[in-house]
């Protein structure tokens, strides 16, 4: 039997057959699926994804995770604080510790930088290095090329590493470019010298040497070391501390350095140096005097 | 003869990726790594398999029937019924597969789902209707078609492992070198042409 | 009979480094060299725990005085080189680039011998006995490994041993240190084998020597007339002086992978260690000199010396003459695993067999290139290891890979950077694997 609609015949009894079925097996299926799901049903934690909700859901791995949702669950296990993730803001840390009831841990935001100065024309090699151009494979091969055995080799493998591009390699010294850097770690952990510390990112002044030998010794070998002489200490007892013969900046005083310290102190090899200002002497292709 | 068609043929003679282009999406999808790549394939067989019984069954009894005296021709019902059966099947397959086996339910994350609306699962079930084939020789065919799949994913996702070690240049890494190869590779099946 | 017309016997695998560099030393004679006014003897290069310093700066030692003492049991003892004082114990330059602990010692020039240890008769002394006489003279692998003599020679008792091999190969080019040793006191070498033979409790007794040392072949098989010692001709193949491949072609056994040669029944020294291990027993010599062949195109008199441990590289050269032209490298040991010396007051050690000095064009390092899969490493690979494929698998990091086709069993011998045509630092990024799984599996 058909109905007319305008002046095409439809055949009702065919429309009514194919909704039935459709309808029918369109039930019939969903019955299945949701008995199906109800027999092997997965308890997940419901915990993860109200973090990662809460998260910025950069997915930038700044944390050392594979992911936003990899660290929430670390979170949740309680294997990181909320505050270990660089790019989330005060807020969004508070608003994670207050969903799970825990700690807001540490949110001091940190940076690389590379405690050396010795590029390739102030810091002496002692012979021709000819192999694997990584600083871990240049160690195997006699502790690498430079005389000084614990500054910078500048061959890479940290700029390498490092997921937001923020080292530079300028005449085969690592520079750490600080606008870039969150301080996530990857570079320090790779340094086969332990040259990269993590300081706090409100230090702009550090003391660009690693090597704990006298100040003799070193000077013979590079030109930019610390001498260790001990002016900074004397001049600012507060800011700086001497440890054999390498000056360290106390990160944890009070107050941190500035320029007007560096000025007052007046650092005979310019150890003592902003990062602007290390970075510049890199690109220098003279021996600092 | 029927039967070597419906299994060699299908498998590598009209194989569904490499001669007949479809699911071309979890062929360059999962390849990157074997085991992935050995999960995906068993899926699909799988899927293929009982997605061939299951809609062969339902064109040729619920489509074509005879109610009180009157015959329904709901042919034209046939992709709409196709794709509601492949749905629901995956979906169970992918519930089933989150409890048996987390680790590869997280392994092929979105490409499990992506079987529904693989056009080589539809692809079989169409061309069972089209062949007019039964149950049995529609079972036979859409799980040859699915070896034939596992086969082509297989080959090429070894290739690929070793692709990840070769240094092609700069601008062919990764997914245009991989498209090349499988250009070749799909030149090589076409050598089966004529077999049966 | 000629003995020497017998089946030499090999292993599989290995390359022929071309070797015209012997012809330069092995028919000089060693000479002994003069006293030094300083020899800074070098405190950890034993494999092991370093000894302990037992004097202090100072005082005055005698020649062959203990002067530090083995810290455990793998560790091995240190004794004086001449008469003197004790003038510093720090650090000097360390053949591996890095300062290493060093006591020095300025000569007084009278060589006085401290008091000896009474010699012994090895034949019917306790093997107990004659093993801690090894240990108290301070005898380490002289081929190389440094590695305590008297561990070596006191295996586990899990472990059966029945072949004691010494290993007379010295298949690296240019060194005829033990070349030397074997025409110059074979008497010795064989006494020592006997003696190891007769700690070890075991009647199979082989020398392996390489063929192209046909002299020392001949005289030390008229010499070992009559004894249980087998004198083994080998074909010249590089490396047949590594213990795994000496076994291999000796006595047809394979070491485990990522085993000792214990394992295989097998206890394998230098020929060098036995005729010291002869001095220890017979004389009551502690260890402190040793053959170096000092050699080189550029060395104005090549050859080998009698060298005293904590002898300087500076003098050795100065001993051979100096060089005609700037060397452009140094090594202790031979071209294909000798270590590059940053410093020439590294002195020698026990186990420096050798110091090559290479030229400019010889130390050449050209510019690696791709690999073309011709597949000469594979070929050359003394392990049976697939070098192009490991280079592959650890320039992408893929250290998995690396640890699945056994890179742990490289013995770093060179061979596949030596044939590779494309000049890839093959040995470089072995190392490196190697050193990177030792770090993960902490």
């Amino acid at each position: 039997m058909d109905i007319m609609l305008g002046t095409v015949a439809v055949d009702w009894k065919l429309v009514a057959a194919a909704v039935a079925l459709m309808a029918g097996g369109g039930l019939l299926l969903g019955l299945i699926i949701g008995v199906v799901a109800r027999c092997f049903r997965v308890v997940g934690d419901s915990r993860v994804d109200l973090v990662t909700e809460l998260l910025p859901g950069a997915n930038c791995g700044g944390c050392g995770k594979a992911g936003c949702r990899d660290f929430a669950k670390s979170v949740v296990s309680g294997e990181n604080p909320p505050g270990k993730c660089p790019v989330s803001t005060r807020e969004q840390v508070s608003a994670i510790a207050l969903a799970l009831g825990v700690e807001v841990g540490e949110i001091v935001p940190k940076k690389a930088v590379v405690r050396c100065s010795g590029n390739l024309f102030t810091s002496d090699r002692v012979a021709y290095y000819k192999g694997i151009n990584k600083c871990s494979s240049a160690m195997l091969v006699g502790g690498g090329p430079k005389l000084c055995r614990y500054g910078c080799l500048g061959m890479g493998d940290c700029a390498r590493k490092c997921p937001f591009g923020a080292i530079e390699i300028i005449n085969n010294l690592a520079v750490i470019h600080e606008e870039l850097c969150i301080g996530c770690g990857r570079c320090a952990a790779v340094c086969p010298r332990g040259v990269i510390a993590i300081v706090p990112a409100a230090a702009h002044v550090h003391v660009f040497c690693n090597s704990p030998e006298k100040g003799a010794q070193k000077r013979q070998v590079c030109r930019s070391a610390c001498l260790g002489c001990g002016k900074c200490v004397r001049k600012d007892p507060e800011k700086f501390e001497l440890t054999a013969g390498l000056a360290k900046v106390k990160y944890d005083a009070a107050e941190l350095p500035d320029m007007e310290t560096i000025e007052a102190v007046g650092c005979p090899t310019g150890a003592l140096a902003t990062t602007e200002r290390h970075r510049l002497a890199a690109k220098k292709e003279a021996a600092v005097k | 003869m029927k039967y070597l068609e419906l299994t060699i043929g299908a498998a590598l003679v009209n194989n569904f990726v490499l001669s007949r282009f479809l699911g071309i999406c979890p062929f360059l999808g999962v390849s990157k790594r074997l085991d992935t790549a050995m999960g995906m394939s068993g899926a699909v067989i799988f899927v293929m398999t009982l997605a061939s019984a299951a809609t062969a069954a339902v064109y040729n009894y619920l489509l074509k029937f005879t109610f009180r005296g009157v015959a329904y021709d709901l042919g034209f019902l046939q992709i709409l019924l196709f794709i509601l059966i492949i749905a629901a099947l995956v979906q169970v397959i992918e519930i089933v597969l989150q409890k048996l086996s987390p680790k590869l339910y997280q392994a092929l994350g979105i490409y499990l789902p992506l079987i529904t609306t693989n056009c080589a699962v539809l692809g079989a079930a169409t061309l069972n209707f089209k062949g007019g084939r039964g149950v049995l020789d529609a079972t036979l065919f859409g799980c040859f078609s699915g070896v034939g799949f596992a086969l082509a994913l297989l080959l090429f996702a070894s290739i690929r492992e070793k692709l990840e070690l070769a240094s092609p240049p700069k601008a062919m890494e990764g997914t245009p070198i991989a498209l090349v190869t499988a250009g070749i590779l799909a030149m090589a099946f076409s050598g089966f042409a004529g077999l049966c | 009979m000629n003995k020497s017309s017998r089946d030499v016997m090999t292993f599989k695998g290995g390359i022929h480094p071309a070797d015209s560099g012997k012809v330069l030393s092995e028919n000089r004679p060693t000479l002994t060299a003069p006293l030094l006014e300083r020899y800074q003897v070098l405190l950890c290069e034993n494999v092991g725990k370093p000894p302990k310093p037992v004097v202090n700066v100072g005082d005055q030692v005698g020649k062959y005085q203990l002067i530090a003492a083995a810290d455990g049991f793998v560790s091995a003892n240190l004794h004086a080189p001449t008469s003197g004082k004790v003038v510093k114990i720090g650090e000097v330059p360390g053949p591996m680039g890095i300062p290493a602990p060093a006591i020095e010692i300025e000569a007084d020039g009278e060589d006085r011998a401290a008091e000896l240890f009474p010699p012994l008769n090895w034949e019917t002394a306790d093997p107990k006995e004659l093993v801690k006489r090894i240990a108290d003279c301070g005898l380490v692998g002289m081929g190389g490994a440094s590695f305590p003599s008297h561990v070596k020679l006191s295996p586990p008792p899990d472990k059966k041993v029945d072949t004691l091999i010494l290993n007379g190969a010295e298949c690296e080019p240019f060194l005829t240190a033990d070349h030397r040793l074997m025409l110059e006191r074979p008497r010795d070498v064989i006494t020592g084998a006997r003696i190891m033979a007769r700690i070890l409790n075991v009647a199979n007794i082989n020398i392996g020597i390489e063929i192209n040392k046909r002299d020392a072949v001949e005289s030390l098989e008229t010499l070992a007339e009559g004894t249980n010692v087998k004198i083994i001709p080998l074909k010249v193949r590089y490396p047949q002086g590594s213990e795994k491949h000496l076994i291999q072609a000796i006595a047809g056994r394979e070491v485990p992978s990522g085993g000792l040669p214990a394992d295989a029944g097998c206890v394998v020294q230098n020929v060098a260690t036995a005729a010291a291990c002869t001095d220890a027993v017979m004389k009551g010599l502690p260890l402190v000199e040793r053959i170096v062949t000092v050699t080189g195109e550029i060395v104005c008199r090549p050859g080998n010396w009698k060298l005293r441990i904590g002898t300087p590289l500076l003098e050795a050269l100065r001993l051979a003459g100096g060089v005609t032209e700037e060397p452009g490298k140094i090594l202790f040991g031979g071209p294909m695993m000798g270590f590059a010396q940053r410093s020439l007051g590294v002195p020698i050690a026990k186990n420096t067999s050798g110091i090559l000095l290479l030229t400019r064009e010889e130390a050449l390092r050209h510019r690696a290139t791709s690999c073309i899969r011709c597949g000469r490493c594979v070929q050359g690979c003394p392990m049976h290891l697939s070098s192009c494929l490991l280079a592959t698998a650890i320039e992408n990091g893929r250290w998995d890979l690396a640890q699945q086709n056994h890179v742990m069993d490289c013995i770093e011998c060179g061979s596949c950077a030596y044939v590779c045509p494309a000049h890839r630092p093959l040995v470089q990024l072995m190392r490196s694997a190697k050193m990177e799984l030792r770090k993960r599996k902490k």
